[in-house]
């Protein structure tokens, strides 16, 4: 490919001005493919959770301070569902004060919620306790060792894994008692949170509408959240939030594509006696085109791909150090970005190109070899 | 004898701001195969809109142009891209050599536009046969002398074996010695069969060629 060659080389002739233009190019790639890789990671985290999480209700009560045991039982007819007890509270690990979340929850519902990295999960009535993970952390209590809360000494049977913020408990920073043990502690009365685990997510919805209109027949008496409704705002919201970054990138892009047209303009000045010779010579209109269109592509491609590669390195860093997380990275859905980006690199500079050999292209030769 | 080039009542006008100009007056003119002719004339005379014209370069106003027996008034850009390609080699004034390309790729060049197979050999046959050493093949043109740049020009001219070469002026930026060289290279040239036309406002010059056709306001005065 004469034209090929010839491209190659009027950009090597002017190598500052081409690595220029080449500079934009990456820039606005990498930002499209790092940004468009980091938006799929967090939509793909959003919909693992949502995975994790998506068949759960939560009923809180609404107005009053707390589910009666009425309104419990009355959610029970409908589905399996989980009482909470929560409350705040100063605990003492060995000598350590410190303000947590209690939670008293049945026994056999405990390991339905979350999950022991150490030890046991609490005994039907037990007097023991778990501590959450951060907690655990934060005062290195073992497995063993015991917690001041109120009048009594609960024994710190388990340990729980992190599970992150919820929208139904926070057990990381908190401590779980049996439900016998908290109430006889704070004299409760009611519930403060019933979780609801649907088995078919399809029927999620309709488990919620039951809920609501039984309970709320009256008045309104409960509030029912549906967990993978707020799942899913998230991800919209994350999915605006990489839209608008996306757009950024695409500015930089614009930018990029106007300092190609730019260059290609100058060159096409430049070389006007150049083409003029060619097309006395018998080079064709059409060959023009090519030659110039085949540097804006050599731009594009260049840029395109370094762009992508950098992008995709930069949406490693941050998937590691933001998501912890760098499977995200692999997921066809991130790598489709990667091409992308070095797609909308040749494209941008390709079209920038476009006017530039369209004029050289246009040139009468006969103009053209006056030119000086 | 075939005739190259045929020219019926050529005219040609520039239209301009503050008039127009004729530049080319009801010229009527024919070149033989393997004919020699040069055109002189005053500056302003129309020599190089006429040679423009025989080129292809340039259309005329009215009147008939024919390229090797072939009508090429009214034909459109691309069939006169084909025709400058294919039976007419140029030589300018400025060599105007294409830069990036090896004294070699550009003689190589018009086989290369036709996709000629043999290009290569096809190349280095020419350079010899214009007087440069192979060695000088691989030199870009701002590497050789104003005289080796014309010399492969002429090669340039001949890749495609025209019937026609159009010269202009070229031997206008050559000191004395090369300018000769170059007429002799040009002459040889017209010996082995290709017909010549040049432009020249040098005597010194014209003399190397076997016609001269004078231009006087767009008109020939005088064919010696």
């Amino acid at each position: 490919m004469i034209f090929f060659e010839f491209a190659k080389r009027n950009l090597a002739r002017h190598k500052f001005r081409s690595v220029l233009a080449v500079i934009g190019i990456v820039i606005g790639v990498l930002a499209i493919t790092a940004l468009g890789i980091l938006g799929n990671s967090v939509r793909l985290s959003a919909s693992e959770q949502l995975h994790l999480i998506g068949n759960e209700l939560v009923v809180f009560p609404y107005g009053g301070e707390t589910i009666s045991e009425d309104q419990f039982t009355q959610i029970e007819k409908i589905t399996d569902a989980i009482p909470v007890t929560s409350t705040v509270d100063k605990v003492i690990f060995d000598e350590d004060s410190t303000l947590v979340a209690v939670y008293g929850m049945r026994s056999e519902d405990i390991s339905k919620v979350v999950e022991k990295a150490d030890g046991q999960y609490l005994k039907h009535g037990s007097s023991n306790c778990l501590v959450g993970s951060r907690v655990a952390d934060d005062f290195e209590l073992r497995v063993g060792e015991r917690a001041t809360v109120k009048t009594q000494k609960p024994r710190i049977v388990g340990i729980l894994t992190e599970r992150g913020i919820g929208f139904d408990i926070n057990p990381d920073s908190a401590i779980i008692l049996s439900d016998k043990l908290f109430s006889s502690l704070y004299n409760a009365s009611g519930y403060n949170l019933v979780i609801v685990k649907v088995d078919d997510i399809e029927e999620v919805e309709e488990t919620r509408k039951e809920i609501e209109d039984r309970l709320n027949k009256k008045e309104q008496v409960v509030v029912v959240m549906e967990l993978k409704m707020i799942v899913e705002g998230i991800k919209d919201l994350f999915d605006m939030i990489s839209l608008f970054l996306l757009g950024i990138g695409s500015i930089s892009l614009v930018v990029a594509g106007v300092s190609i047209l730019n260059v290609m303009m100058m060159s096409t000045v430049e070389r006007t006696k150049e083409i003029g010779v060619m097309r006395a010579i018998g080079t064709s209109k059409k060959g023009i085109l090519r030659m110039f269109l085949f540097e804006s592509l050599i731009l594009g491609a260049i840029g395109g791909v370094i762009g992508a590669l950098l992008g995709f390195g930069v949406g490693y860093l941050v998937d590691v150090l933001i998501l912890k997380e760098a499977s995200y990275l692999f997921a066809p859905s991130s790598l489709v970005y990667l091409f992308l980006g070095i797609a909308f690199g040749i494209g941008t500079s390709v079209i920038s190109g476009l006017y530039p050999a369209w004029r050289a292209s246009k040139l009468k030769p006969i103009e053209a070899l006056r030119y000086e | 004898m075939m005739i190259v080039v045929e020219l019926v009542e050529v005219t040609k006008v520039y239209e301009l701001p503050r008039g127009s100009i004729k530049a080319l007056d009801n010229v009527s003119a024919s070149v033989e195969a393997g004919d020699f002719v040069s055109i002189m004339g005053p500056s302003g005379s129309g020599k190089t809109t006429l040679l423009n014209i025989i080129g292809c370069l340039d259309t005329p106003t009215s009147g008939r142009v024919a390229i090797g027996g072939e009508n090429v008034s009214g034909l459109g850009d691309e069939d006169l891209t084909k025709i400058r390609r294919d039976k007419i080699g140029f030589v300018f004034q400025q060599f105007n050599l294409i830069p990036t390309l090896t004294a070699l790729e550009n003689i190589a060049y018009p086989m290369r536009l036709k996709g000629l197979s043999g290009h290569e050999e096809r190349s280095m046959e020419l350079m010899r046969s214009v007087g440069l050493d192979e060695k000088l093949g691989e030199n870009k043109p701002t590497e050789l002398s104003g005289g080796k740049q014309q010399r492969v020009a002429v090669a340039r001219a001949l890749s495609n074996d025209p019937d026609t070469i159009l010269a202009d002026e070229p031997t206008g930026n050559l000191d004395s010695k090369t300018s000769k060289d170059i007429m002799e290279l040009l002459k040889e040239t017209n010996e082995r069969g290709t017909t010549v036309i040049m432009v020249t406002h040098d005597p010194l010059v014209a003399s190397y060629t076997k016609r001269t056709f004078q231009l006087v306001d767009g008109r020939i005065e005088s064919t010696a």
